[in-house]
């Protein structure tokens, strides 16, 4: 076994695009909110108003119109930060074998949508090719394979808010066994106003008329839901002393990576297994020779969602015991949920950047005993454990090293 | 053996489950295997008067009477159902038992569109002006549904991953238990995949006029396309430790696997299958075997004239001229194609090969592409006494490969 480093990021949100703007709006703790399109009458009076969605973000100068109007949405994000991603890393892309793991939530949407619109309205005899083409869950890490000629294996992890995690563990464990030279891995995910109206229909997401307005809370006593999100994150992660060797950056090193399953969730919220998941994330870091102790920031997957943060709380104090937890950080109310957006900022995080007090935290709450970020500084880390647990049952963490 | 001298863990297969046109049960799917019958034909599933083409390896009714179908069963999606029994009977075969809370097991799962075909029904309503229906109909509609309730059934706490690579899946999630096992992440893995059919899939395929009006037809002359089907397949892998201690009978070995990606197009495969060479000189690299041992191949084989062809360019390439020595099959001429769980049920096909040491013939009519030349097995099983090593191959949309390498354990 050898070690897997990070040398590269490249990421796509509500925030801008690239590692830069995502620090910003993390530094000045401002998600960019839009209002949600309600035209196709998917919502209920009473649902969510906002997301943290992208709008016209300019691609153009990592795809090219003519390669992005043959992508879905999803696809040309993917593209996007993946190029972003090797050109921070540098060195000769096409070197050796690289492997592209990717998660999303739930695939190209917009693009599934629109085949299940054409077969209600006009029959089946006028589906479109591309956009069948284009509606499969892996058509983005497919799209970066090709536009990265990528020809190691191609994997798209589709396990929710636990996905991101999932895609780093698995080209960081690839990287480490040989299996690959390198591998581009992380998250796409689009967020259409069906998808939104969906989410909010299993009341998942914040709404107005929530005690303290619509706004994704984490950790607050006052939270109602999370506010969905959308973009791409892509990191490039490679063998440690091949990126010595050619003089490359390293922003990070992956040290430990796991998961595990909480039977008792339902299949779309989260449940109360909070022993269980501590003990999994116990034997993580047992793997890695690493204690909680070796732990000095958390950049968890916190949301603002009722259930998913009672049961993060849970487990972390399962996790630490008696001892206090390190600092915790909780970027998914600036960046929204999905997208892999908590994976750029566990890189900042990993480096020491600055991050401006928890948007949304206000009310301490009793029960989770957790007090996200409040500005000010952070110790730079030695390690920072990286949590996410997903509506469903899934979870996994990261533990990422300072170089 | 060569896992031991690498100083890897070995994964063995203790179970088998499985579900298919031919009906609940790996027994019945063994049966239609032999039978040299195909299972695909008119099918029930969706109204599909108005699609291209009118067949399909449906699943009959299910599952059987005696199977316990407990208090979530209802709320289930049929992709789901499949699952959760395919994954209970290869539990039951490797003796074993839920609740699995107490091991260190995981599932590895794969599928292509989850509970989609619950979604379309969901859909159809909500554009419906004021409807309001039944949320229970989007609950499974997630791709990572079937595995998360084998997870749920099972009382799986260990990892639990689906991998949605389209028809790649199946063989992802062997490989991906294959890797937990050797890293000593879990000692017991359910790996496998579920699909069912969905008019978004059909209408798709169709689109690309990638299917065939009546049964496909792999590796034969005049074949127009694949035939979709539906089910799900399931195998228990422990790791040989842990199987020996509890006193387990290993079915097959699962030596090792290999990927890769075309990287060339969203649908076409590489015309000289350069991207599945690839993939097969992993698989082999990784199980620290010679492709002289390989036995028998069950090949992806569709039935596209394009995927057959650049199929069997890539085992030229990794074969040489025994490629048309090598016994082949397809089971997708048999059951149709299970898109994300095709992988899964083909391993179980190749298993039960090693096992019974004989090749499952392929059925279609015609003769065999003398332009391919392959040696496909034809009409009944064909014995293979000697053959202590086979191939599976899935090759996917967007260009991901994956070949499994198995060994027969006796």
């Amino acid at each position: 076994m050898t070690t897997a480093v990070v040398t590269g990021v490249g990421v796509v949100g509500s925030f801008g695009c690239g590692l830069n703007a995502l620090a910003e709006a993390l530094r000045a703790s401002r998600p960019v909110l839009v209002e949600v399109d309600r035209a196709a009458g998917y919502h209920l009076p009473e649902s969510a108003r906002t997301a943290a969605l992208i709008g016209a973000a300019d691609l153009t100068a990592w795809v090219p119109p003519a390669s992005a109007r043959r992508m879905s949405p999803p696809s040309k994000l993917a593209v996007a930060a993946a190029r972003m991603a090797t050109e921070e890393a540098g060195g000769d892309g096409e070197a050796g074998l690289t492997e592209v793991v990717l998660a999303t939530a739930f695939g190209p949407a917009s693009f599934t949508e629109r085949m299940l619109r054409g077969l209600l309205a006009e029959g089946p005899g006028t589906a479109s090719p591309f956009l069948f083409t284009e509606c499969v869950a892996n058509a983005p890490a497919a799209q970066v394979a090709i536009a990265g000629q990528a020809r190691g294996p191609n994997i798209t992890v589709t396990q929710r808010e636990a996905g991101p995690l999932l895609a780093l563990g698995r080209a960081a464990a690839d990287v480490a066994t040989g299996s690959v030279e390198r591998a581009l891995t992380g998250a796409a995910d689009e967020s259409p106003p069906l998808v939104h109206a969906l989410l909010d229909r299993y009341r998942a997401l914040s709404r107005p008329g929530a005690d303290g307005g619509e706004a994704a809370r984490p950790f607050d006593r006052r939270r109602s839901g999370f506010c969905l999100g959308e973009g791409a994150t892509v990191l490039v992660v490679e063998e440690e002393a091949a990126a010595r060797t050619r003089g490359a950056r390293i922003l990070a090193r992956v040290r430990a990576w796991g998961s595990a399953f909480d039977p008792s969730a339902s299949r779309v919220s989260w449940g109360c297994g909070h022993e269980p998941l501590a003990r999994a994330a116990r034997r993580m870091l047992d793997r890695a020779s690493l204690a909680p102790s070796d732990i000095d920031l958390v950049v968890s997957g916190a949301s603002g969602s009722v259930a998913g943060d009672r049961l993060e709380a849970a487990t972390l104090h399962a996790l630490w015991g008696e001892a206090p937890l390190p600092p915790v950080l909780a970027p998914k109310s600036v960046t929204g949920e999905y997208g892999g957006a908590q994976l750029g900022a566990a890189i900042l995080a990993t480096a020491g950047a600055e991050f401006g007090p928890t948007a949304g935290f206000e009310t301490f709450d009793p029960e989770l005993r957790v007090i996200p970020h409040a500005g000010g500084p952070l110790p730079l880390p030695r390690r920072v454990l990286v949590s996410s647990l997903a509506g469903g049952g899934a979870a996994a963490w990261v533990v990422l090293e300072r170089p | 053996m060569a896992s031991e001298a690498k100083g890897r863990r070995r994964a063995v297969i203790t179970g088998l489950g499985a579900v298919s046109a031919w009906g609940w049960g790996v027994g019945l799917l063994r049966e239609g295997l032999r039978s040299g019958r195909t299972a695909i034909g008119p099918f029930q599933r969706f109204d599909h008067t108005r699609h291209r083409t009118h067949v399909a390896g449906e699943v009959p009714a299910g599952p059987p009477p005696r199977f316990a179908r407990g208090p979530r069963w209802a709320r289930l999606s049929l992709a789901d159902r499949f699952a959760v029994f395919a994954a209970r009977e290869a539990l039951a075969q490797a003796g074993l038992e839920g609740p699995l809370d107490e091991r260190l097991a995981g599932v590895f799962f794969a599928s292509s569109t989850g509970g989609m075909l619950e979604s379309e029904r969901y859909f159809t309503e909500l554009v419906r002006p004021g409807a309001r229906p039944p949320l229970g109909l989007m609950s499974s509609q997630q791709i990572n549904g079937p595995g998360d309730a084998v997870a749920r059934d099972l009382r799986v706490t260990g990892p639990v991953q689906t991998l949605s690579s389209a028809c790649a899946s199946g063989a992802l999630a062997l490989e991906a238990a294959l890797a937990a096992i050797r890293a000593g992440e879990v000692d017991l893995a359910l790996a496998g995949g579920s699909d069912s059919l969905c008019e978004i899939t059909y209408s798709g395929f169709n689109a690309l006029r990638a299917v065939d009006e009546v049964p496909c037809r792999p590796f034969r002359e005049g074949r127009a396309g694949m035939s979709i089907g539906e089910g799900a397949g399931v195998l228990i892998l422990e790791s040989l430790e842990h199987a020996r201690a509890r006193g387990a009978t290993p079915l097959a070995e699962l030596r090792g696997s290999g990927a890769s990606c075309d990287a060339s197009h969203m649908t076409a495969p590489h015309p000289e299958g350069a991207g599945a060479a690839l993939a097969l000189a992993r698989a082999f690299a990784d199980a620290s075997l010679d492709p002289s041992e390989v036995g028998f191949i069950n090949a992806h084989g569709t039935g596209t004239p394009l995927n057959d062809a650049a199929e069997f360019a890539a085992f030229k390439c990794a074969f040489g001229a025994r490629a048309s020595e090598i016994p082949l099959t397809s089971t997708k001429g048999v059951v149709g194609h299970l898109l994300g769980s095709s992988g899964a049920i083909e391993a179980i096909a190749s298993v039960l090969g090693l096992r019974d040491r004989e090749v499952h013939p392929t059925p279609g009519g015609g003769r065999v592409d003398p332009a391919i030349g392959a040696r496909l097995v034809l009409d009944t099983p064909q014995a293979v006494p000697d053959a202590r090593v086979a191939v599976s191959t899935s090759l996917a949309f967007g260009g991901s490969n994956v070949a499994l390498v198995l060994a027969r354990w006796d």
